[in-house]
């Protein structure tokens, strides 16, 4: 079934669109795992601790998202049944997309064994119960059964270990998704050595404005509080990294929009295609206005600021423009003819191959994936047992903003036998 | 997860004190499984619609709502997740029994590494091989009659609508004002001063492809007599190929689903044919030979005449050579720079204003 020229992305015309919407959605999401990543690293390595409430929630977004980023490119690809070429004759380290197996594989491979360290101690404590759920709480902690205050302290160090090379892997990641577009010569509006780091620094802003929007959509759930001291410190990471993002867009802008400043190809097409063509209101007011400078004026005013629906409305500002510098990127360096006159045609097919209800339907995968995992991992308790009280999050005495950074002495026996006692 | 909030409730401190917590009668009293499974539920939907889409159940399906004469897939086909590349054995790709649909035998012929080495990401010089493989494109003697392309499509069994080889027709240069005129208008008296000239495109077979650098899974390679050819076995078909051609040669086969290109007709090669291509050129404007024998039709030419190649700022180095690609050997001082841009290209907004949208379907069908 190939009519193909009102499908624009199918190819079949000399100058096609190749890459559609799923690979707009790639770098979206991988991008939002190593941004939620970058918040749980934020609790274990940089001693955020106010923060220590959503990072088992974020290793668990991460996760999900991790394990359905794939996905986007597998769905793209006109031979998924040849995908398992990428492992037995990978051209590392020529292909950036080659590069995917090694660097997508030691990242799943170091995110379980951080799984398994950010949970052990409570699926020890959880194991001692009787039922399926302490059964399962014998699997997953592999064997272990010390839940001493001195194993605690091992995993909380191995943590801080796995989690720093997290970030470098994080980073990897998305750093080598910016290169598949950077490595591209013959895309003039692709190649630049900007690419990687413009990737990753909106990934962390991603990241982080959709923590804070599932954080909330978490507390909602449970009809809770958001606590003050989490959307505060996430919204002012969000802001830091904003900040960096605006800058390196305003970098990119200068360095490809200015014909002084560069080539012709990358002059002509930013011009035609951004500045005055079919993306300037993709660009100029939805990836630039929406997602960097509504979000600024917003922070501005103290009454949405420390509001959670405002923050709210600050992150989901931000999450939209950070898809629409994807979408631009993706599709609008594609526009440019590399050897003909004029736009390359591009229409967003609705349904079918490479279409937006694919896409839909990778999101959904990766919130079945993010509810199987929050089924799967007890990370409630996780929580209530990180932040030093049997407290749920929300429900904290907010006076004292050190009060949570200083880890209260913990009940154990009180803890475990109040917490965990198996009713199955 | 209502197991893990029914557990807080218990151990929260608020949860002796006498004025509950607004979470605490939730735990009890609202039916989160019913939520749950209706959020489930729904969501299933839509990774199952989600997922279809992408075999084109969905598409199938809306192009049915307007009255445009669509074969219908067969549901079961579809479901069975048939290895798309079973299009080998599509009949119409075997039209010649030239061993499209016995990979096998291309594999011991072709692709045969022992024969021909194959290379994918550091190339060897030119002269160190017994024979380099290149074209010399004569614009002079071109007539844009599209002989070629049409050879190259019946030969190769190009599918509808995509091509390895094109000839655009490009026309420059303006009407001048005369007083003395031939051309009469409402505006005034003109000669013309438009220049119409043809030029064959195909793929530049680079001594340092970028196509073949950057295919993750070395399905593309450059064998070491000059072609770059693909093992459709193993292309994955991601497309960054494509993407990564300069000269837009690559295509996604709509047949195939693989990403495909103009391979030197390396099955004529192999028997010490010519390309269809330049067999067919009724001005013999193409020009095929081995670059690395003194002797050669291209090396006399290329060492006669000057040559320009296409965008060779990208640092390709391409292996199609164009005999007056400016025009300035006909024409002299009055030629008009044809070269840059090159062409509109068929599925741009340019060709649009010309032509209005076109829209075609192909006669054959995939999947």
């Amino acid at each position: 079934m190939h009519l193909f020229a009102d499908m624009g992305l199918q190819g079949g015309s000399l100058e096609s669109v190749y890459w559609g919407i799923l690979i707009v959605t790639y770098p979206f999401i991988s991008g939002l795992v190593a941004g939620s990543f970058v918040v749980s690293s934020l609790s274990h390595v940089f001693h955020q601790h106010h923060l220590d409430e959503i990072a088992p929630l974020a290793l668990i977004v991460s996760f999900a998202l991790l394990l359905a980023a794939p996905l986007t490119v597998l769905a793209d690809s006109r031979q998924p049944v040849n995908a398992f070429e990428l492992f037995t004759r990978p051209h590392i380290p020529w292909s950036p997309l080659a590069d995917f197996t090694v660097i997508w594989l030691s990242y799943v491979i170091l995110m379980l064994i951080e799984t398994y360290f950010a949970f052990r101690y409570v699926n020890v404590d959880m194991a001692g119960g009787v039922g399926w759920r302490a059964k399962l709480a014998r699997v997953m902690s592999l064997g272990s059964r010390d839940a001493s205050e001195e194993s605690r302290r091992r995993d909380a160090k191995v943590l801080v270990f796995l989690s720093a090379i997290g970030i470098l892997l994080a980073f990897l990641f998305h750093g080598y998704i910016g290169f598949v577009f950077g490595a591209v010569k013959a895309r003039a509006i692709w190649s630049t050595a900007l690419m990687p780091v413009l990737f990753i620094v909106s990934a962390i802003v991603s990241g982080i404005a959709f923590m804070y929007l599932v954080y909330l959509a978490v507390v909602r759930f449970y009809r809770e509080k958001p606590d003050s001291n989490v959307t505060c410190t996430l919204l002012t990471w969000l802001m830091g990294f904003l900040l960096l993002d605006a800058y390196l867009d305003a970098v990119d802008l200068v360095t490809s929009g200015v014909s002084a400043y560069t080539q012709g190809p990358v002059d002509k097409g930013v011009s035609a295609i951004f500045l005055h063509g079919p993306h300037a209101f993709k660009y100029l007011v939805i990836q630039l206005g929406v997602g960097i400078v509504v979000p600024f004026l917003l922070f501005l005013v103290p009454r949405i600021r420390h509001t959670p629906f405002g923050g709210g409305v600050v992150a989901l500002c931000v999450v939209v423009g950070v898809y629409a510098m994807r979408y631009n990127v993706v599709l609008g360096g594609q526009m440019e003819s590399k050897i003909s006159q004029g736009l390359v045609n591009m229409t967003v097919p609705l349904t079918g191959f490479d279409s937006v209800q694919t896409v839909i339907g990778v999101f959904g995968v990766a919130f079945l994936l993010f509810l199987f995992f929050s089924w799967l991992l007890p990370w409630r308790q996780a929580v209530s047992i990180a932040i030093g009280t049997s407290d749920i999050p929300g429900q904290h005495d907010h006076s004292d903003a050190e009060d949570s950074t200083n880890s209260k002495p913990v009940d154990e026996e009180a803890l475990t036998a109040s917490t965990f006692e198996g009713k199955e | 997860m209502r197991r893990s909030n029914s557990n807080h409730a218990q151990v929260t401190p608020h949860a002796d004190n006498a004025a509950p917590g607004p979470w605490e009668g939730e735990a009890e009293g609202i039916p989160r499984r019913g939520v749950l499974a209706g959020v489930l539920g729904t969501l299933a939907a839509v990774v199952a619609t989600g997922l279809a889409g992408n075999f084109r159940v969905g598409k199938a399906a809306a192009s049915t709502i307007p009255k445009v004469p669509v074969r219908r897939v067969p549901l079961p086909k579809v479901l069975a997740l048939r290895p798309r590349w079973a299009s080998w054995t599509v009949d119409e790709l075997n039209a010649n029994n030239d061993g499209w649909s016995q990979p096998a035998a291309w594999m011991s012929t072709i692709l045969n590494r022992k024969k021909l080495g194959i290379y994918h990401d550091s190339f060897p010089a030119e002269s160190s091989q017994p024979h380099h493989w290149v074209m010399v494109i004569d614009l002079r003697k071109c007539i844009g009659c599209q002989a070629c392309v049409v050879a190259c499509k019946s030969e190769n069994n190009v599918p509808p609508g995509i091509y390895r080889t094109w000839v655009q027709v490009v026309e420059t240069g303006s009407m001048v004002s005369n007083p003395e005129g031939e051309i009469v208008t409402s505006a005034g008296r003109f000669t013309s001063g438009v220049r119409r000239s043809s030029l064959p495109r195909l793929c530049n077979h680079c001594d340092s492809p970028p196509c073949v650098v950057v295919c993750p899974v070395k399905a593309t390679f450059k064998r070491s007599d000059g072609p770059v050819l693909i093992d459709y076995t193993k292309c994955i078909g991601c497309g960054i190929c494509i993407q990564s051609c300069p000269y837009d040669a690559r295509y996604f086969s709509t047949v195939q689903e693989t990403a495909d290109k103009c391979t030197f007709c390396v099955h004529r090669l192999d028997r010490g044919l010519l390309p269809a291509c330049v067999t067919s050129c009724v001005g013999r404007a193409r020009i095929f030979g081995d670059v690395n024998n003194p002797q050669s039709t291209v090396s006399k030419l290329l060492a006669q005449y000057p040559t320009n190649r296409l965008l060779v700022s990208e640092g390709t180095d391409p292996q199609i050579f164009y005999v007056d690609l400016n025009g300035d050997l006909v024409m002299g001082a009055t030629a008009f720079n044809t070269a840059y841009p090159y062409a509109a290209g068929t599925n741009t907004n340019e060709y649009d204003n010309l032509t209005g949208r076109v829209l075609l379907q192909t006669p054959l069908g995939g999947d």
